[in-house]
C-alpha cells in the first residue's frame, strides 16, 4: 500500500511538514513521484523494525471508538415504560410495588435492586424537587441488556425526604447496564425536568406514547 | 526487454533506495579522491611558493612577504570569492549540524587559494584547515548534484574532511578519527564505512602524485617506563600552552576588530610584524613542517631558553596571523607549538635532572604535539591518531595516550569549549545530534502548534459562551475582533471557573471583560528553545501563538513532550 | 491569511520604487511584507538542497541612518504596518543566514548588478538559482513602481507552468482581481490544456476565477506579449534553463522579461503552491 505524506503524518500524529522535514533529512525510506513522496508500508514497516520505533499503520482502531452508541432518553423510556397508579405510604413500599411492576428487570435481581435502591435513597434522597425523585442504584446492573428508563406515577404522594421536602408523586428509575450511559441519561433526563412546561405537562398523566413524543421534542431541541 | 528493465530497476531500488551504503561507499570515494587532490594541490603549490621566494629571504625587505600574501589573501577572499571570511572548521560543523551539510561551491577552491597566499608568503598558519573546508564542499557539492538528503549529505562532507586530512598529513586513521570526532560529531555504522574508504581514497591519491610524501620520516624511539612521570607534567604543561594558544587566537581577533585601521591596512601590518619575528626566529614562519620533521628527528639547532621563547613567538605569529587578516587553519601551528614545547620540557627536564634515563628530544616532540592537539581541539583521538600515523611511532603509544587524555581533559577544565566549538557554543550554535539543542532547534513552531481551536467573538454574551463549553473539549478559548478576525485575549476555563459556576453572571458580561489579554503569546518566528523559556519563566503549561495580531494556535507542553520523544528516536536510531 | 513576502531593502530611489511594488503586491493579496535591511554585502539562503549566496552591491549598504526610517515612511504611505527582519543565524560573522521561511520573494531583476545596469538586462545568475530552488515565488518587479488591475498567467503546459496557474488562481482568489490566461499552442491543441486542467482538478476555480482563455498560434508569441494588458501581473513557471539552453538557444524567460516591463511572478521547479 502506498501512503501520501499526509496519511503518514495523520498515523504519526504530526503535521505534514514534520514529515517532509524527516525525508529531507534522510530519517524515513521515501520513493519519489516528480514532487510528491509516497511510502510503502512494507518499507515503512521494515524501516521501523529495523531500528525498533512502534509504527501503528492500521487506522481502524480509532475510528471504532467513536462509534460508541448512544442511547437516546425517549427510546430508553419506550424500553423502561411508563406505570401509572402506584400504590404505597412510604419510600420502601413505593419502590417495592414499582419494581415489582416493570417488566424489564429479571425477576431474580429484583430483591437484590430493591436494597440497591433503599441503600441508594438512604445515603442521600434523589428527589430533586417539585415532588419527582429519579431513584437509582449507584452499581451498574450487568444484568440487563439495554438501559432502562421508568417512569412510575404514583397513586398518592409520598414523603421522599426530598430537598424541598414536597411529596414526591412520580418516579423516574434510570437502570444501566453501563455507568457512562447512565450519567448521559441523567443529564439528559434532569434537562427535561427543569422545563416547566414537561413538568405541568407530566402533572396531567399523559398516555405513554404522548410521553414519549414529548421527550423526543424536548432533545431535538436539545441535542447533545 | 521490459523484463530487463525492470530487473534493473528492482535492483537498482534494492541496492541504492532501499539501502544507500553503497551509494555511499561510492560517492565518497570519489569525494575522497577529489577532496585529496584538493590538498595534493595545496601541499605542492606551497612547495613552489616556498621555492620561488627563498632566493629573496636573505633580504632586508623580505619581512613584507607576509604582509603582502595577508593581504592579498584578505583581498581574495573579501572581494573575489566573496567568502564571509571565518576559520572554516566551526563554519563546517555548522553547517553539518543546522543545515544538513549544506555549503558554498566556492568554499571549494577559495580557502585553497587564500591560505596559499598567507602560507606561502610565510605567514604563520596550517593548509589543513583550508583542505578540511575545501574537502567537504566538495563533498556537499557532490550530494547535491545527485540530490541526496541531509544525512548522505552529511556523509559525504564527512568523507571530504577525512579525504582531505588523510591526503595532507598521508594518515587515513587520522582522517577518519577527526572527520567524525570533530565534523559530525556521532560514531555511526552507516558514517564510518564510507568515511574510511574516502580517507584511503585521499591517502591513495597523495601517494599517487607524491610518492616520497611521508612528511616525517619514522623514526625508533624508545620509550621507557622513567618516561611515564615527565609525560604527566608534560600535558599539565601542553594543557596550559593550548589554554594560551586558544585565548590567545580569540583575542587577537577581537583587539584587530577593535583597531582603526581598515581590513587591508589590518592585514598588511599583522603579516609584516609575522615578517618581523621570521626574521630573527623562522621557525615561526610559514606551516612550519620542516621544522617539525627537524624536531623529531633530533637534528634542531636551537639551544634551551630560545625554544622556550619560539613557543610563544609560534603563539603570537598565528594568532596575529590568524586573527589580523590571513588564512588558514591552527593544526600546523598546533604541531609546531607542541613540538617545540615538547623540546623546551626535554631541555628543561634533562637540566634539572641530568642523571635519569629518558627518551630523546624527539619523542618528547612527539608527546608535545599529541598533548596542544588534544587540548586545543579537545579531540583526544585525534590526537593520539594522527600522531602515530604520521611518525609511524607506535612504540611511543603509551605516553601518547596518556599526554592525549590527560592533556585534553585538563582544558577542557580550564576552558569547557575547544577552539572550533567556542564560537558555535557562543552563538548557540553548536548542535551535535541526539541533544537537547539539536532536538529543539529541529523542531520547528509550526510542526507543535495545535491549531483546531474555535474562537469566540469578544462580543459574545457569557450565556452563549457557557453554552458553547458544554459541547466543546477546548481549555483554551481565543477570543478575536468581530470584523478584522484579530486576536484580543484569551479565555482559560481554569481561570473562569468562579463566574461559570454562577448563573447569575451568565448574562451580565460580554467575552471582552472576561478575557485574559496580559497572556504572554509567541511568535512563529521564536524558535523552541524560546518559546520554551517564555513559557517556564511565566510558569504557563500552554502558550497561544499569535502572528500579526491572528490568533494561530496554541502550543501546550504535552504535545512538545510528544513530539520531543518522537524526534529524539528518529535521530538517535537512524 | 498569514502570507508573507521577503523584501531586501534598499536605500536609493530605485529601490523606492520595488519597495513600492513589494507593498502593493502585499496589500492586494492581503499578505504582509517583511523588509529586510542588509548589514552586509552578502547573505546566505540555505534551501533544501542548496545554499545560496546572494551578493549584494555597495547600494544596499548606501546610507544605512536613513534606510529604516525611508522603509518605515513607504510602510505608512500605503498603510502597511511595518515589519523588519533580523537575521537569527550566522554562517560567519558577516555572512547572516536569511530564512526561506517565506511565502514570497521580491527580486529585482538582478541582484548584484549596479542599479543603472539592471532596466531591462538579464535576469541575475543569482535571481535564477534563487528561482530555481525557491519552495515560493519570487516576485519580479518592474523597473518603476506600477499598480496592477488584472492577472495574466502564461500556461504552457510544464509542470512550473501548473503551479504558476495555481499561484494565479490563489492571488485572484485573494485579491478578488479578474485572471486571464494565455497559452501558446506549439505542438498540443487547445484541448490538450483543457484536459490537463480538468486532470488536474483546476478545472472549478479557473472557470470561477479566470474570466478568459487566449490561445495563440506558435509564431505569435510576440503578438501574445503584447496583448497582456501593461497593467497587469505576469505568473509564469520558469522555463527551463540548463546551461546549454542559456548559451545557445537563450531562454523563454529572458525573452519575455526583456520585452515586458510588467511585474513577474515566478515560480520554480520546488514551489508547491495549495489552494487552500
Amino acid at each position: 500500500m502506498e501512503l501520501s505524506v499526509f496519511d503518514l503524518s495523520k498515523h504519526l500524529g504530526v503535521v505534514p511538514g514534520t514529515i517532509e522535514r524527516w525525508v529531507q533529512q534522510g530519517k524515513l525510506p521515501v520513493s519519489k513521484k516528480g514532487t510528491n513522496f509516497k511510502f510503502h508500508t512494507k518499507e515503512l514497516e521494515q524501516w521501523a523494525a529495523k531500528h525498533n520505533i512502534s509504527l501503528k499503520l492500521s487506522d481502524k482502531r480509532t475510528k471504532e471508538k467513536s462509534q460508541e452508541s448512544v442511547i437516546q432518553l425517549s427510546s430508553a423510556v419506550r424500553n423502561g415504560g411508563v406505570y401509572f397508579d402506584i400504590r404505597g405510604n412510604d419510600m420502601k413500599s413505593v419502590l417495592e410495588s414499582c419494581i415489582e411492576k416493570i417488566s424489564g428487570i429479571p425477576d431474580e435481581f429484583k430483591a437484590e435492586l430493591l436494597d440497591r435502591l433503599t441503600e441508594r435513597e438512604r445515603a442521600l434522597s434523589t428527589g430533586i424537587g417539585n415532588g419527582i425523585a429519579i431513584p437509582h442504584p449507584r452499581e451498574q446492573l450487568g444484568y440487563l441488556s439495554e438501559p432502562l428508563v421508568s417512569i412510575c406515577f404514583l397513586d398518592k404522594p409520598v414523603d421522599y425526604h426530598a430537598v424541598d421536602n414536597q411529596p414526591v408523586w412520580v418516579l423516574f428509575f434510570i437502570l444501566c447496564p453501563v455507568l457512562k450511559m447512565h450519567l448521559y441519561l441523567l443529564s439528559a433526563l434532569s434537562f427535561c425536568l427543569r422545563d416547566n412546561l414537561f413538568i405541568s405537562f407530566l402533572k396531567s398523566k399523559p398516555e405513554p406514547e404522548d410521553l414519549v413524543g414529548k421527550i423526543e421534542n424536548l432533545q431535538k431541541a436539545n441535542p447533545v | 526487454m521490459l523484463m530487463m528493465k525492470n530487473w534493473y530497476k528492482n535492483v537498482y531500488h534494492k541496492l541504492f533506495h532501499l539501502d544507500d551504503r553503497l551509494l555511499l561507499i561510492i560517492a565518497g570515494s570519489v569525494t575522497g579522491v577529489f577532496s585529496g587532490l584538493a590538498s595534493v594541490v595545496l601541499r605542492l603549490s606551497l612547495e613552489s611558493a616556498l621555492k620561488w621566494l627563498h632566493p629573496f629571504q636573505q633580504y632586508w625587505w623580505a619581512f613584507v612577504f607576509p604582509g603582502i600574501g595577508a593581504l592579498l589573501s584578505s583581498f581574495y577572499l573579501e572581494k573575489i570569492a566573496r567568502e564571509g571570511a571565518g576559520h572554516g572548521v566551526p563554519e563546517v560543523i555548522y553547517s553539518v549540524s543546522r543545515y544538513g551539510g549544506l555549503l558554498r561551491f566556492r568554499s571549494s577552491y577559495s580557502r585553497i587559494i587564500s591560505s596559499l597566499l598567507t602560507i606561502g608568503s610565510g605567514g604563520s598558519a596550517g593548509p589543513e584547515a583550508p583542505v578540511v573546508m575545501s574537502g567537504s564542499s566538495i563533498g556537499s557539492s557532490i550530494a547535491k548534484l545527485l540530490g541526496l538528503n541531509d544525512r548522505q549529505r552529511i556523509t559525504l562532507v564527512g568523507c571530504g574532511t577525512a579525504g582531505a586530512i588523510a591526503s595532507i598529513f598521508n594518515a587515513p586513521i587520522a582522517g577518519l578519527v577527526f572527520a567524525v570526532e570533530v565534523i559530525l560529531g556521532e560514531w555511526k555504522f552507516v558514517n564510518i564505512i564510507p568515511i574510511a574508504i574516502a580517507a584511503v581514497a585521499g591517502t591513495e591519491i597523495s601517494q599517487a602524485i607524491i610518492p616520497e610524501q611521508v612528511i616525517f620520516n619514522h623514526q625508533m624511539f624508545k620509550v621507557g617506563f622513567y618516561d611515564i612521570l615527565p609525560s604527566l607534567c608534560l600535558a599539565v604543561v601542553t594543557a596550559l600552552i593550548s589554554v594560551l594558544f586558544t585565548k590567545a587566537l580569540r583575542q587577537t581577533g577581537k583587539i584587530a576588530k577593535k583597531t582603526p585601521f581598515s581590513l587591508w591596512t589590518r592585514a598588511i601590518i599583522g603579516g609584516c610584524v609575522v615578517g618581523i619575528m621570521g626574521m630573527f626566529m623562522p621557525v615561526v614562519l610559514g606551516e612550519g613542517y620542516h621544522f617539525i620533521q627537524s624536531m623529531i628527528s633530533g637534528t634542531f639547532a636551537m639551544g634551551g631558553f630560545i625554544v622556550f621563547l619560539a613557543v610563544f613567538a609560534k603563539i603570537f605569529a598565528t594568532a596575529v596571523t590568524l586573527g589580523w587578516g590571513g588564512s588558514g587553519g591552527i593544526f600546523a601551528p598546533c604541531l609546531v607549538i607542541g613540538s617545540l614545547a615538547g623540546i623546551a620540557f626535554h631541555n628543561v627536564m634533562s637540566g634539572l635532572f641530568p642523571s635519569i634515563e629518558c627518551a630523546s628530544q624527539g619523542a618528547y616532540a612527539l608527546l608535545g604535539m599529541t598533548g596542544i592537539i588534544s587540548g586545543v581541539m579537545q579531540a583526544p583521538l585525534t590526537g593520539i591518531f594522527l600522531i602515530v600515523e604520521i611518525t609511524g611511532g607506535y612504540e611511543t603509544i603509551l605516553p601518547l595516550i596518556i599526554v592525549s587524555s590527560l592533556s585534553s581533559t585538563m582544558s577542557h577544565y580550564i576552558e569547557p569549549a575547544s577552539f572550533y566549538f567556542k564560537e558555535l557554543i557562543e552563538r548557540g550554535q553548536f548542535l551535535r545530534p541526539g541533544t537537547d539543542a539539536r532536538i529543539l532547534s529541529d523542531l520547528n513552531i509550526s510542526e507543535i502548534i495545535e491549531t483546531d481551536y474555535s474562537k469566540v467573538s469578544e462580543n459574545m454574551v457569557f450565556r452563549e459562551f457557557i453554552e458553547l463549553l458544554k459541547n466543546s473539549h477546548q481549555h483554551f478559548f481565543p477570543v478575536i475582533e468581530d470584523n478584522t478576525g484579530e486576536y484580543r485575549g484569551i479565555i482559560q476555563i481554569s481561570a473562569i471557573r468562579k463566574y461559570a459556576l454562577d448563573p447569575g453572571m451568565y448574562n451580565m458580561i460580554f467575552l471582552n471583560q472576561i478575557m485574559d489579554t496580559e497572556v504572554i503569546t509567541a511568535s512563529l518566528e521564536n524558535d523552541l528553545q524560546e518559546v520554551l523559556d517564555m513559557m517556564d519563566i511565566n510558569n504557563m503549561d500552554t502558550i497561544p501563538v499569535v502572528e500579526n495580531d491572528w490568533f494561530i494556535g496554541m502550543i501546550s507542553k504535552t504535545r512538545i513532550l510528544d513530539l520531543y520523544r518522537r524526534e529524539l528516536i528518529m535521530q538517535t536510531s537512524v | 491569511m498569514n502570507y508573507k513576502l521577503l523584501h531586501i531593502f534598499r536605500n536609493t530611489p530605485f529601490g523606492r520604487e520595488t519597495f513600492l511594488q513589494s507593498l502593493y503586491f502585499c496589500k492586494t493579496i492581503n499578505a504582509f511584507p517583511v523588509a529586510y535591511i542588509p548589514k552586509s554585502d552578502k547573505f546566505l539562503m540555505y534551501f533544501p538542497n542548496d545554499a545560496v549566496q546572494v551578493d549584494l552591491d555597495h547600494s544596499y549598504l548606501r546610507s544605512p541612518e536613513t534606510a529604516k526610517d525611508n522603509a518605515q515612511g513607504l510602510f505608512n504611505e500605503m498603510g502597511i504596518k511595518p515589519m523588519f527582519y533580523e537575521p537569527k543565524n550566522f554562517t560567519a560573522s558577516s555572512l547572516p543566514d536569511i530564512s526561506t521561511n517565506f511565502d514570497y520573494l521580491c527580486c529585482p531583476r538582478s541582484v548584484s548588478d549596479l542599479s543603472s545596469r539592471i532596466g531591462l538586462g538579464h535576469i541575475g545568475p543569482k535571481v535564477r538559482r534563487i528561482i530555481k530552488h525557491a519552495t515560493f515565488p519570487v516576485l519580479i518587479t518592474s523597473p518603476v513602481y506600477k499598480p496592477w488591475k488584472s492577472i495574466s498567467v502564461f500556461f504552457g503546459g510544464s509542470k512550473n507552468a501548473l503551479s504558476a496557474l495555481r499561484a494565479g488562481l490563489k492571488i485572484s482568489m485573494s485579491s478578488g482581481l479578474p485572471m486571464s490566461i494565455y497559452t501558446l499552442l506549439e505542438k498540443k491543441g487547445e484541448s490538450y490544456f483543457r484536459q490537463l486542467i480538468e486532470k488536474n482538478g483546476l478545472e472549478e476555480p479557473v472557470s470561477q476565477f479566470s474570466s478568459q482563455w487566449h490561445f495563440y498560434k506558435k509564431h505569435d508569441f510576440d503578438t501574445l506579449l503584447y496583448d497582456v494588458p501593461h497593467d497587469s501581473l505576469i505568473v509564469l513557471g520558469a522555463y527551463g534553463h540548463g546551461i546549454i539552453k542559456d548559451i545557445l538557444l537563450g531562454s523563454k524567460m529572458e525573452h519575455i522579461q526583456s520585452t515586458v516591463t510588467n511585474n513577474l511572478l515566478i515560480t520554480g521547479p520546488h514551489c508547491s503552491i495549495s489552494l487552500r
